[in-house]
């Protein structure tokens, strides 16, 4: 079987050739987990499949640009990334609308409560160091892929990992009777 | 417990790898992605018809279907060509702004006042025709407000398609209201903010210096304190800290 990266190239390959079927190839195979992201950085999953949808358009527009020193995941998720970052510059922009709208959490496992808290809190950290927070903790993606995908130093990556987490706890601990019910 | 205490006890890398795990997603979600994505392709090659651009010495005074017209003189001419570059980057999706001067001297006084009044419409965002009534100083027309934009000779440039009805409904369009709401479309999926990331400068998208950089090498932040807080810093050329 072919490795998996090489098929994507393949499908990046046929992307670049104007091969629309290519398109739906990508898409199965990767927004799973792009969602994730994006619903955990959007903290809406309505936004979060617009964001999804509006990467892979920005895939196929750009495809041309595609380099293949690229992972085909690390260029997805910058795509995806920038796509979820000029989301939250709109919401920005019309505050009437809340910065990150919680979800419903609407699964068995950690109660709701601790499943919001959580999600308040990442709503105060900055946007930069909430997407990298997000990209590490969701996809499990390393410092140097975090750096590639936003375009910067391996340090300032960790800088903004520590400062954001600094950001979390203070937030979560704020509330001792979540902690309790949620933290570990 | 002091909260300092609460702190060091509070396991945070648990807690985020444990509530931030994806869950699944159902497979219609992804059969939606894909049909939506190739349906605003289509969208895309739909704006992108063939437009003229004319202007006068002072700047652009038409954007129309049909066929080129030859423009007097050398400032006119450049003008002219300029708008064509910026429509078309604009229509690409590589574009958040126009530069290039619009001349709306020919027009009458109310109608030059509701055009400028939806240039101040920012890019990305929508206003109502009373909302923007009010703006001009001229609370109640609306309806006015309505035809005056009805009646706008640069349309894209003056941002006539950012006016919507007070219930949010598109209200109308001189291209008709599908190309209405794909041009909305289209400034929703197009950044406004870009960095370089070899040279950590942040420009306004369509900026010439952010056009000399490489495709791959840009990325999207949400404001100017947000890319300054990683390091980069704002381009002299665009000003995205002045806009």
């Amino acid at each position: 079987m072919m490795p998996r990266e090489d098929s994507d190239r393949t499908l990046m390959r046929r992307l670049k050739r104007g091969d629309e079927r290519a398109l739906t190839g990508l898409v199965l195979r990767h927004s799973g987990r792009m969602l994730a992201v994006a619903s955990r950085l959007l903290g809406s999953r309505a936004d979060a499949e617009d964001a999804v949808q509006r990467a892979f358009i920005r895939c196929h527009t750009h495809a041309k640009d595609y380099r293949p020193e690229w992972s085909v995941t690390t260029w997805l998720y910058r795509i995806l990334t920038n796509a979820c970052v000029d989301e939250i510059r709109r919401r920005r922009a019309r505050p009437e609308e809340p910065l990150a709208p919680v979800a419903p959490a609407g699964r068995a496992g950690p109660g709701p409560e601790t499943r919001v808290d959580l999600e308040r809190a990442l709503a105060k950290v900055p946007t930069e160091a909430r997407a990298l927070l997000t990209l590490r903790y969701v996809e499990g993606l390393s410092y140097d892929e975090l750096a590639r995908i936003r375009g910067i130093s391996v340090n300032t990556v960790k800088s903004q990992l520590k400062r954001g987490k600094e950001i979390l706890r203070a937030a979560l601990t704020e509330r001792p009777r979540s902690m309790r019910e949620g933290g570990r | 417990m002091t909260s300092q205490a609460q702190g060091r006890l509070f396991d945070l890398e648990g807690t985020l790898r444990d509530r931030l795990r994806p869950e699944p997603v159902e497979a219609e979600a992804v059969r939606r992605i894909a049909r939506g994505a190739l349906r605003r392709l289509q969208q895309i090659e739909r704006i992108r018809d063939g437009f003229v651009v004319d202007a006068s010495e002072r700047g652009v005074v038409a954007v129309r279907r049909g066929r080129r017209a030859e423009a007097a003189g050398a400032a006119a001419r450049r003008f002219s060509e300029r708008g064509r570059e910026e429509l078309h980057e604009y229509l690409d999706g590589q574009r958040s702004f126009f530069d290039v001067p619009v001349d709306l001297s020919p027009l009458a006084t109310f109608q030059r006042r509701v055009l400028e009044g939806a240039m101040r419409v920012p890019f990305g965002e929508t206003t109502s025709y009373s909302a923007l009534a009010a703006r001009i100083g001229r609370p109640g027309a609306a309806r006015a407000v309505g035809s005056a934009l009805g009646r706008n000779p640069v349309p894209f440039i003056v941002p006539c398609h950012r006016v919507l009805r007070g219930d949010h409904s598109l209200g109308g369009y001189a291209f008709g209201l599908p190309m209405k709401s794909d041009l909305l479309e289209l400034e929703r999926s197009t950044s406004v903010l870009e960095g370089c990331t070899s040279t950590h400068i942040l420009c306004r998208v369509g900026c010439h210096a952010l056009a000399r950089s490489r495709p791959d090498h840009r990325v999207t932040f949400a404001s100017v304190e947000d890319a300054r807080s990683v390091g980069y810093r704002p381009c002299r050329l665009c000003r995205p800290d002045a806009a």
